[in-house]
């Protein structure tokens, strides 16, 4: 099942992440038919876990290509002089913040804690859970693919700033 | 006027790109310092003064919690403002770090004003 408040709190997180800490434009959504009608092609994939109300995690699918030039563009160097840590590095950090934008859209009663993100085979899919949710974008290079699990659906209220 | 900024974060790709966006924003920086965690930010701060720090939260070793702990029992060390930059953006996470002693909070995803603007902020400098 779909979690609607997860669904609007994921391609607002992922198009202000991408925006405003990358410097990338999205060009356009994929739907769910159209996702699950490609095979993984060249992809690397991140996951982190979360504890909370409600728990789950998040996976974010992303071309090997668009990865290194998001990578690039984070450290501000040429993609040719990005190496592989560095490009591991940057996914783990974007789904870092991806998960961390999410959450906080959708903050519940307890606070959320994220485990640190992993780079995993992209093959991997997360099975088991009823609420699954996903978000995928058209970037300049390649596609970015994000999915949430989680083990209920969540309810939402406003934060306020204690600064 | 120039700072000295320490920069705390485990993850290197993010302490160059904050240093990268202090950059952008126009903030001036004379020196600027790099830790992995609380610990390594403390020993750097043993014998490097630093006009702000900006620190993650979690980090493997000392965590961002425990290292502001440790700078509010540091008589000098607690009046160097610290300003955390997280992707926690929760009312609860906010109001935990402030009552550690934390000055500001960034939330990322943000923008170099936003970053510039809570640096000018907690240091008092004046507006243009």
């Amino acid at each position: 099942m779909i979690d609607t408040v997860i669904r609007q709190a994921l391609r607002d997180s992922v198009n202000e992440v991408l925006e405003k800490m990358f410097f990338v434009q999205t060009l356009g959504e994929f739907s769910d038919l159209e996702v699950a009608g490609h095979p993984p092609e060249d992809e690397m994939a991140a996951r982190l876990d979360f504890q909370g109300e409600p728990a789950g995690s998040l996976r974010l699918r992303l071309t090997s290509v668009a990865a290194k030039q998001i990578a690039a563009d984070f450290l501000g160097i040429d993609a040719a002089d990005v190496s592989d840590l560095q490009v591991s590095e940057v996914i783990r950090e974007l789904a870092n913040m991806t998960c961390g934008s999410v959450l906080s859209r959708v903050e519940s009663s307890t606070a959320f804690n994220l485990s640190a993100p992993q780079i995993v085979p992209p093959s991997e899919e997360d099975t088991g859970s009823l609420w699954n949710t996903r978000y995928a974008v058209e970037l300049s290079n390649g596609r970015l693919t994000v999915n949430i699990t989680t083990e209920s659906p969540t309810c939402s209220q406003p934060a306020e700033s204690a600064y | 006027m120039a700072y000295r900024v320490l920069i705390v974060d485990d993850s290197p790709a993010m302490r160059t790109f904050v240093r990268r966006v202090i950059d952008l924003s126009g903030f001036e920086l004379s020196e600027c310092f790099e830790a992995s965690n609380g610990q390594e930010a403390l020993e750097i701060l043993n014998h490097e003064w630093v006009d702000a720090i900006l620190t993650d939260i979690n980090m493997p070793g000392m965590d961002g919690q425990e290292f502001l702990r440790r700078l509010s029992q540091d008589e000098l060390l607690r009046s160097i403002p610290a300003i955390v930059i997280s992707t926690d953006a929760t009312s609860h996470r906010m109001a935990s770090m402030a009552s550690l002693g934390a000055r500001g909070y960034v939330t990322k995803p943000f923008l170099p004003e936003a970053l510039r603007a809570e640096l000018e902020r907690t240091l008092g400098v004046p507006c243009d």
